[in-house]
């Protein structure tokens, strides 16, 4: 029997979410499905869709209009606070991502970190917040609208450098959690400011990757204050580490965060058994060899897999490369449809 | 929030018209940065971009043109931006080195005239490549290397592996090459030597280019590496 939507995109994201019925899985998007041909579509390329309201709001919404998500995500990088702060930035072109220039780190030591006056209104930061405030107007009844506030761990990078700041935790472990507790205020106010806008979940990146550092360590340095965050943080959360996680996952699933964005290295099925029924996963569509090399039929296996593991969430694993075919994205909420299909009654 | 033009064909549309996007050049240098894309749909080729600036047509068609002179293709009448070879096929891989070349050289940009050789990038030899029709009017190429040179066999046979790589041909018992149509592309062979003398190199590129545009940890400085 063919599949009907009983719901819209916005119930069914926020459903999932707070473990409620879905008519079928969602397909989100926690992170970027942003493509040059999508720029081109909507005239709102790269780097100037990342830094102009109109047209962080004209490229995001295509992911819902175009490519049929059911949620928009108007924050594609993640450099916009770290801009705001003053990190030195290579804004880049339309065909690649803004970077920071770490080797050139602002700060040196928790002491350091201050949150400038003002830093709400900086042009990177009103990007986002008033690109929502756009969405929520066009599109808010229908669409969840997902903001994104990036966590400390990757705001540390930054401003202290990669290098600089993981050796920080060997050397001095009470001055990394002290810097780390005077960044998360950033995340908070940043992520505060998207829900004001209109956010209905914010993705909260804090990239204590697979190969950088290990589970105990998510556990000594992140897992209470990812805890703290769902207090701050008045909508569903959802937590964002790239690589092979599936060592923190148990500690991930239990700060109650509503969701878990995971990498294409962690196996559906092995990552569902990790989390048990502490939190929802939301992935983990390979990006590299599958959604920009491949095609529709090799996306449509990968859906699949994660359904049949029953990933709460469908999503590209990360932000997606620029260079992306349509096709390989349209297939995602197709597969999804059509497995619904295929498993009535 | 102003919406997209009732004008422009959207994606779904686009995919449904001109079939499988084969290639994509995410950013034009010689034409406003637009990206380009190659669609295939039974063996027509459509050169699009759902860049809507102005001059966008005249763009698509002079890669169009591009496209015929560098590759032996031939323009689908009535139309500005469609193409097809004219043995029917629709060969995949050398069509993506082709849309490369026509979008990224300058509009002037030709092939050498004369005779199909190039020097070879790792010896000293010289690469020869001559088309000829056999007893069945078949067409094919007898690759053959000038000069001097250690082991130049060796560099032959990993200079066929190449063409047999990047032109999706076929090879002989006796070492020749073939387009698996049968049919001659002098042009397009010609475009395919400087890729098929250097598969270690020419791979290096693809991996370079890929890697452009992809948010990885290694991309964002979040590596060890």
């Amino acid at each position: 029997m063919a599949y009907t939507d009983t719901m819209t995109p916005k119930q069914r994201v926020l459903n999932a979410l707070n473990k409620k019925p879905v008519d079928r899985t969602p397909v989100a998007n926690p992170t970027s499905v942003a493509t040059v041909e999508l720029m081109d579509l909507v005239s709102a390329p790269f780097p100037r869709a990342c830094q102009e309201p109109e047209l962080v709001a004209e490229l995001a919404a295509t992911g819902y209009t175009e490519l049929g998500f059911d949620s928009i995500s108007p924050y594609f990088s993640i450099i916009q606070e770290s801009s705001a702060l003053g990190c030195e930035m290579q804004w880049e072109e339309k065909d690649n991502w803004p970077t920071v220039r770490m080797y050139n780190p602002i700060w040196k030591s928790a002491a350091d970190v201050k949150i400038p006056s003002g830093l709400l209104n900086h042009r990177d930061m009103k990007a986002i917040t008033e690109s929502i405030s756009i969405l929520k107007n066009t599109y808010g009844d229908e669409v969840a609208i997902i903001g994104k506030t990036m966590g400390p761990w990757t705001l540390a990078y930054h401003v202290f450098g990669v290098e600089s700041f993981l050796l920080g935790t060997v050397d001095d472990p009470n001055e990394t959690i002290k810097a780390l507790d005077r960044l998360k205020e950033i995340s908070i106010l940043f992520g505060q400011a998207q829900i004001d806008a209109g956010a209905d979940a914010l993705t909260f990146p804090d990239h204590a990757t697979g190969d950088l550092v290990s589970g105990e360590y998510y556990k000594r340095f992140l897992q209470d204050l990812h805890t703290e965050m769902v207090d701050e943080l008045p909508v569903p959360l959802i937590l964002h580490i790239c690589g092979n996680t599936i060592d923190r996952m148990p500690y991930i699933a239990q700060t109650g965060m509503a969701s878990f964005h995971f990498d294409s290295k962690n196996d559906p099925q092995e990552a569902m058994d990790a989390v048990g029924d502490g939190i929802g996963l939301v992935g983990n569509i390979n990006n590299p060899e599958t959604l920009y090399a491949k095609g529709p039929n090799e996306v449509r296996e990968e859906v699949y897999r994660c359904l049949d593991a029953g990933v709460q969430m469908i999503a590209p694993e990360c932000a997606i490369p620029l260079a992306t075919r349509i096709e390989n994205l349209i297939e995602i909420p197709r597969a999804v449809k059509d497995w619904t299909s295929e498993h009535r009654n | 929030m102003p919406s997209i033009n009732e004008e422009v064909k959207r994606p779904v549309e686009v995919i449904e018209r001109y079939g499988k996007c084969l290639e994509l050049i995410p950013v034009d240098k010689y034409f406003k940065d637009i990206s380009v894309g190659l669609y295939v749909k039974d063996a027509v080729c459509t050169i699009w971009t759902y860049s809507q600036v102005d001059g966008v047509p005249k763009r698509l068609q002079t890669i169009r043109d591009q496209m015929i002179k560098l590759g032996d293709m031939e323009a689908i009448p009535n139309t500005h931006n469609q193409v097809q070879f004219t043995c029917g096929s629709t060969h995949s891989r050398p069509l993506k080195f082709l849309l490369s070349q026509a979008v990224t050289k300058p509009p002037i940009y030709r092939h050498a005239e004369g005779p199909m050789t190039i020097s070879d990038t790792k010896s000293p030899l010289t690469i020869n490549v001559q088309p000829y029709d056999d007893d069945d009017s078949q067409s094919l190429y007898q690759v053959s290397v000038s000069g001097t040179a250690k082991n130049p066999a060796m560099r032959l046979r990993m200079i066929l592996a190449g063409f047999v790589r990047y032109g999706e041909m076929d090879k002989t018992e006796d070492g020749n090459i073939f387009f698996t149509c049968r049919h001659r592309h002098d042009n397009l062979l010609k475009l395919l030597m400087p890729y098929s003398r250097n598969i270690s190199s020419v791979e290096g590129m693809i991996a370079a280019e890929s890697l452009r545009g992809q948010m990885t940890t290694g991309t964002l400085g979040f590596s060890q590496t």
